[in-house]
């Protein structure tokens, strides 16, 4: 049985085995949380391959001790979340006909949630969040982290992660209220 | 219990298994909602990704080229902490600061490159052998750079290739412009700077059971990242001349200098360093020095740094603030007023800043030109190129032999006036380079410097005496075969390089085989992809490292292209530093511009003289940032108290990664603008103190303690930005 860490280690050593159980173990959430961001699955999946790739070149610089595996895996998205806004010369992006979709309407939250959520109708909505709640909702509920793994990812404390995931879903819910 | 513990209570219970009704009992429906919210996007999260087999198969094959063909290498601290230097607005160049800080890891990717015509280019670096041991008691030699050396029996010194195994009883050296780095079977790692010598005296490291490595470093510098041990008996010890320091599972840097002064620097972890039976602790962030024949100082926290040099003398201004040197200070590349240095310091017990170490990185670009063009006329104290008059004095370089018609570079300074001055004056040469590194090998045919072969024949001209070790200059052409054909050789003491060649990646940047290193002023051409051809200058860094100044993509229409860094004196018309430009339609003007602002104009000299700008780039004229390592003492909502008694005001917008706590000790990153304004950009907890350490500081002359300066107005540090009764803005008190 090989842990985490060792995993790790043994990646860091340029095992190929290692790195290959690493993605196998990340890849499907790093993608989901991408996907979440960036509302379009195909530049998320390009995004989730070229996240596996700065892992590899980062991986000899990372230390256990600075952050979980884990949570440097998200620093990693994140960072080529920033790289991709910054090339795209924005931060979200949401069309005018998405915006006027998210204006028509206020559905019940019960009907909303029985119409069954779609990833792409969760990524408009949550361009409608501030950067801070749209960061904790997706790792929190879309990419299944716990409230400690969200803290360490975005350094911040467990209290201020709970104060903006109460707000963040607060806030969609009105959103999607709307929608 | 307030709304958003409820809310994160019922959510664990719900990760814990239990059902929605149970956890939604007894909630307000506001609350339920929430609850239920997030159920519903946890329902959302189950799309699965449908490319994953093509992507692990890349990631394998990426794999595989990292492990075979780019070994990696880690940073050097003697070269240049590019960790500080990367814009910081990104959490990877924060991540980069926080390994770069932590003294750990810059790795260059050198991978073997082939060019465009398939045939190996020549590589600076690229070393196909493991990145560890496989034998606990023998160590690997990896990531050599330049020329490094093994003693024989005989005494004498032979060539250590990579791949070389070290057994205990070796001795090892590196030349100049040159470093290497010993693998351990357990992982740890000890990395050589240049002009270094070190003895493995013991060596046995296995993964499990106790580890004894043991070296002995008689000059240099080096780096040490010791992989953590279970085994309470193991042990990691670098002695030197005036002491030792020993390690379990950290990170240190150790400097010896010919005078035998030894400096431990602490980068992760705690190293006990020993002399005379006298025992110092020094944590991640600390430094302790040892003279020849003395007890080590007790450790004082460390400051590190990229600026430009405002001052120099015995006080150094660097970034803004002044620095105390001495014959200690290592000063590396003769840096003057205007350039841009790193450097690597600590606090003394005043509060006053001492520099151990000052790197120039970049030359000073204001009131510099470059240009390109035909040679119209020769004179004794002007010439004309391209359209353009030039003067020329006694300190004008100019290539011998050059005739009107050929095709020169002109580089040089703008006088005040508008007068370009010429400091060289060189023959252009198609597919040409220079540059220095260290002599590695001989023959009659080739010769390596620095991991570069260079052909040679005989019409090359080669200065005679050269030998193995030496530095020189290599002036030559890059064949369209690949081949790099010198054309002279001269020993200097330069430590430049400029070639044109073949962009082979982008960032990390690869041109013609030569693995650049890039930092925040190196100036890259917009949208430059692999295949285009470029020029690239720079200078060869004290490891070997080369460090771009500038990558520009070679416009083969440009025959008098123009370069050249200037204040703008007006704007419509422009005038750049007396120069006369003109704008058009295709004119790119970079950032918001005004009169009074540094720019670099890069255009066309035009037939009548004019300049014709294609791109006019606002330069940042930041002064530096600095580093300081320190520990908190108090800490409060909006604020902390650092140990010796001054303040860090938590504001919005700050960066903190990790938690401060009472005892920690921090990074914390302060950069000067323009106009001289402080701004704390980033704190960082490197590491957890059991108590903070107590600071006794010698009275002012007034007789009170330093302790008790109001500090409320400035960041505080201990950078001199207290708001002093001598000191307005920031940082007189050493001048």
């Amino acid at each position: 049985m090989t842990g985490p860490s060792e995993l790790v280690t043994r990646a860091q050593a340029g095992e190929a085995d290692a790195i290959g159980r690493l993605y196998d173990q990340h890849h499907t959430e790093i993608f989901r949380y991408l996907w979440a961001r960036v509302g379009e699955r195909p530049l998320a999946e390009d995004l989730t391959g070229e996240v596996f790739i700065r892992m590899l070149t980062g991986l000899p610089r990372y230390r256990p001790s600075a952050a979980p595996f884990r949570a440097w895996l998200y620093q990693i998205a994140r960072n080529l979340l920033i790289d991709h806004y910054r090339k795209i010369g924005k931060r979200t992006m949401v069309s005018l006909s998405h915006a006027e979709t998210i204006k028509d309407g206020t559905p019940e939250l019960v009907t909303l949630i029985d119409q069954r959520l779609t990833m792409e109708r969760v990524h408009r909505a949550l361009t409608r969040l501030d950067e801070a709640q749209r960061e904790v909702v997706t790792l929190r509920f879309l990419s299944g982290r716990s409230l400690q793994e969200v803290a360490q990812t975005l350094n911040k404390t467990e209290n201020a992660v709970k104060a903006l995931q109460h707000r963040g879903l607060a806030t969609l819910r009105q959103v999607l209220n709307q929608a | 219990m307030n709304p958003e513990d409820i809310l994160q209570e019922r959510l664990a219970r719900l990760e814990a298994g239990e059902l929605l009704e149970s956890v939604l009992s007894g909630l307000p429906e506001a609350e339920a909602e929430l609850v239920r919210m997030a159920v519903a996007l946890q329902a959302v999260a189950t799309v699965e990704q449908s490319n994953t087999a093509a992507q692990r198969q890349r990631l394998m094959r990426a794999a595989q080229e990292n492990r075979t063909m780019s070994p990696q290498r880690p940073r050097s601290s003697w070269v240049w902490p590019t960790a500080l230097a990367g814009g910081l607005a990104t959490a990877l160049a924060c991540a980069v600061l926080v390994v770069g800080l932590a003294g750990l890891t810059l790795w260059l990717n050198l991978p073997q490159v082939t060019t465009q015509a398939g045939t190996p280019a020549p590589v600076v670096k690229a070393t196909d052998v493991p990145v560890q041991s496989a034998d606990p008691q023998a160590a690997v030699l990896t990531h050599v750079r330049g020329l490094v050396e093994m003693q024989s029996a005989d005494g004498s010194w032979a060539k250590a290739e990579a791949g070389t195994l070290i057994r205990a009883g070796a001795r090892l050296r590196t030349r100049a412009l040159s470093s290497a780095t010993l693998a351990f079977y357990d992982g740890s790692q000890a990395t050589l700077g240049p002009e270094a010598e070190l003895s493995v005296e013991t060596l046995n490291a296995p993964k499990i059971g106790a580890r004894a490595i043991l070296l002995t470093q008689w000059v240099g510098e080096s780096d040490h990242a010791v992989a953590q041990s279970d085994d309470p008996a193991s042990r990691y010890e670098v002695r030197t001349p005036s002491g030792l320091g020993q390690a379990q599972g950290t990170a240190f840097h150790v400097s010896v200098s010919i005078a035998q002064v030894v400096r431990f620097d602490v980068t992760e972890g705690v190293v006990e360093v020993v002399n005379l039976d006298v025992i110092v602790m020094v944590v991640a962030g600390q430094s302790t020095t040892i003279l020849a024949g003395q007890a080590p100082q007790p450790p004082v926290f460390r400051i590190e740094g990229e600026g430009e040099v405002t001052q120099t003398s015995a006080i150094w201004k660097i970034a803004g603030y002044g620095f105390l040197t001495d014959a200690t200070t290592e000063i590396i590349g003769e840096p003057r007023v205007g350039d841009w240095v790193a450097f690597t310091g600590h606090l003394l017990p005043d509060g006053k800043r001492f520099a151990d170490r000052i790197v120039l990185l970049h030359r000073a670009i204001e009131n510099r030109f470059t240009f390109t063009g035909e040679v119209e006329a020769m004179g004794a104290i002007e010439w004309t190129v391209a359209g353009k008059v030039v003067r020329v004095d006694d300190v004008t370089r100019i290539e011998p032999d050059l005739a009107v018609g050929d095709e020169v570079e002109v580089r040089g300074g703008i006088a005040d006036d508008g007068t370009l001055w010429a400091t060289s004056i060189q023959r252009v040469l198609p597919n040409g380079f220079r540059f220095t590194g260290v002599v590695e090998s001989i023959a009659d045919d080739a010769w390596v410097v620095s991991g570069i072969s260079v052909t040679v024949n005989v019409s090359a001209t080669i200065e005679p005496g050269i030998v193995t070790g030496d530095r020189v200059l290599v002036v030559g052409q890059i064949l369209a075969d690949g081949t790099w054909q010198a054309l002279t050789i001269n020993k200097i003491e330069s430590e430049a390089f400029d070639f044109v060649g073949v962009v082979m990646s982008a960032d990390p940047w690869i041109v013609s085989g030569i693995a650049l290193a890039t930092d925040e002023r190196t100036q890259i051409d917009d949208d430059l992809d692999v295949g285009n051809r470029v020029r690239a200058r720079g200078r060869v860094l004290a490891d070997g490292a080369w460090l771009a100044e500038s990558i520009e993509q070679l416009d083969e229409g440009k025959r008098h292209h123009i370069e050249f860094t200037a204040r703008v004196q007006s704007i419509d018309p422009w005038i750049v530093g007396a120069v006369v430009v003109t704008v058009d339609d295709q004119t790119k003007i970079i950032g918001d511009i005004a009169v009074g602002n540094w720019v670099t104009v890069k255009g066309n000299l035009l037939p009548d003289g004019t300049v014709l700008a294609k791109k006019i780039t606002r330069v940042s004229r930041a002064q530096g940032c600095l580093i300081i390592a320190t520990v908190v003492k108090v800490v409060e909502a909006n604020q902390l108290i650092l140990f010796d008694g001054q303040t860090v005001a938590l504001s919005e917008g700050l960066d903190i990664q990790g938690e401060p706590q009472i005892a920690s000790v921090i990074l914390v990153r302060v950069c000067v603008d323009e106009d001289g304004t402080l701004r704390i950009i980033r704190i960082i907890v490197i590491s957890q103190l059991v108590e903070v350490p107590i600071v006794i500081l010698p009275p002012n002359d007034d007789g009170n303690n330093n302790n008790k300066r109001d500090c409320k107005e400035g960041p505080g540090l201990g950078l001199g930005h207290c708001k002093d009764k001598h000191n307005d803005k920031h940082d007189d008190d050493d001048d």
